[in-house]
């Protein structure tokens, strides 16, 4: 067996970083990281962070990882990190960022569904149902149920040019709107919908989507 | 070649069966070659609402199944010499009995005959529906002016859309002036503006419909009643003509119409 290093210890403020070799076996990288792990010059509990290069690391193969690094009890994985991933995982990421346009009105019974954000142009009439993995942005009435961040994004917002959903979604927070709400879009003022910080889903005007959600904006330069 | 229309609402109660008859009469009385076709298999009632009821000898699913020709189930309306027929639905069974693809070949040999074809939709979106639809090529949607029918209908524009025909216009029925006036019902804009479709015409609610109903003779032959005028004009707008839309108002005028008056005269 050669003598090379295939996990490397580097020390950090934030904790140890393990970088684990990419061209060795994997077998070979486990049964060096179970020495270095157990290895009494480490003490105290440390954070870890685990680079494994170009390794593709599978959520099997990074659990056993996690699995060794932690037995010997002082170790806590931060997180794994890896230069390579899958096509398909790459291809759900692109989705993700991508913004689908429905043109044309979403009538009673019908669903609209994306994987990344969610443009309407046209009403969403009541019982019609739109829904995203991302944000949804509706040009027109919005008088139907809307759910944003479907797979779970909390930072997803709902905005439309006329807010009057009976149902509003975001991530696992439902509302209904209530008489009290509704009071509020008899102003004609474009309005989003958000996850607040105390949980629940709150109405503003579109006016401080900026300041509410800075990470939303994609443009890049400008003046 | 004819064209086959589609009436249709998803909610019932609506006026479905009254503006097919009505609306077959007027195309009639303008002259054109009409077949009415009722598909509610199970729940006749356009053969009543003409007063065909006791003429019918053999019925759709008598033509579908073979045991007759067309020409043998076709009632002839006497009051318009050759011009205005009904296939009626059987009662004895449902609305399984008859596939799309059936109704398709039926209203496609029809078409050849006739120059409009109007089919009386089932309430519902289940097969009746599916019937009804797979042989037109235009629809018209009813619906009154209640949310519950605007809400039906816009579910029942959502399926026709996704049919490969023309854009489904609509019928607003049963309009109650006294109720739009007060503002206790939806008016003609907000529908319209909902469900963002063409309008192709309004009908006043009025107890004459119901009477002439009963009595087997649609309304749209008496020429003075405000239901009737309704009917004739959105027959002369499927024929093409453009008519504009009768007011709702009747009331007595406001203070700027008034004014208004005052400074046109």
């Amino acid at each position: 067996m050669s003598k090379q290093q295939v996990v490397t210890i580097k020390g950090t403020k934030d904790g140890l970083i393990l970088r684990l070799d990419d061209q060795c076996a994997y077998s070979d990288l486990l049964e060096e990281l179970g020495k270095k792990a157990q290895d009494p010059g480490l003490e105290g509990a440390v954070e870890v962070q685990i680079h494994t290069g170009s390794r593709y690391c599978s959520d099997q193969a990074a659990k056993e990882i996690i699995q060794i690094v932690q037995s010997a009890g002082h170790l806590r994985v931060s997180k794994i990190q890896s230069d390579v991933i899958t096509m398909e995982e790459c291809n759900q990421r692109v989705q993700e960022r991508q913004s689908e346009t429905y043109i044309g009105i979403v009538r009673s019974g019908q669903e609209v569904r994306a994987k990344g954000d969610l443009v309407v142009i046209g009403d969403v009439n009541p019982n019609g149902h739109v829904s995203a993995a991302g944000s949804i942005y509706i040009l027109g009435r919005l008088k139907g149920k809307a759910h944003a961040g479907n797979a779970g994004n909390r930072e997803a917002v709902i905005a439309a040019s006329w807010l009057e959903a009976t149902h509003l979604m975001i991530a696992d927070q439902m509302e209904t709107m209530t008489d009290e709400l509704a009071i509020l879009s008899e102003h004609p003022e474009m309005e989003c919908a958000y996850l607040h910080t105390n949980g629940v889903i709150a109405i503003d005007r579109l006016q401080d989507l900026r300041l509410l959600r800075p990470g939303l904006s994609t443009f890049k330069g400008g003046c | 070649m004819g064209e086959a229309i589609v009436i249709t609402s998803g909610k019932g109660g609506v006026g479905k069966t009254t503006s097919s008859a009505n609306l077959g009469t007027a195309l009639a009385l303008q002259g054109k070659k009409v077949c009415l076709v009722d598909t509610d298999i199970g729940l006749r009632n356009l053969d009543v609402i003409l007063g065909l009821e006791n003429r019918i000898i053999y019925d759709l699913v008598d033509v579908i199944e073979g045991r007759c020709r067309i020409q043998q189930a076709l009632v002839k309306d006497k009051r318009f010499e050759d011009r205005l027929f009904l296939l009626p639905a059987a009662q004895t069974t449902d609305k399984n009995a008859v596939t799309p693809e059936q109704m398709k070949d039926l209203i496609t040999e029809l078409k050849r005959d006739y120059d409009y074809i109007l089919i009386d939709c089932p309430a519902g979106i289940e097969q009746g529906y599916k019937n009804a639809v797979a042989g037109a090529d235009r629809a018209i949607v009813v619906t009154t002016p209640e949310i519950s029918a605007v809400r039906d209908a816009d579910r029942i524009i959502g399926l026709l859309e996704q049919e490969d025909i023309e854009p489904p216009k609509l019928i607003i029925n049963r309009i109650r002036r006294n109720l739009i006036n007060s503002g206790d019902t939806l008016d003609v804009n907000d529908i319209t503006s909902h469900l963002s479709i063409d309008l192709l015409g309004i009908v006043l609610d009025d107890e004459n419909v119901i009477s002439s109903s009963n009595r087997g003779e649609p309304v749209v032959m008496d020429p003075n009643n405000p239901a009737a005028l309704g009917y004739r004009n959105i027959a002369r707008r499927i024929l093409g003509e453009s008519v504009p839309l009768m007011s709702v108002d009747t009331g007595k005028p406001g203070f700027f119409s008034k004014l208004k008056l005052l400074f046109t005269k």
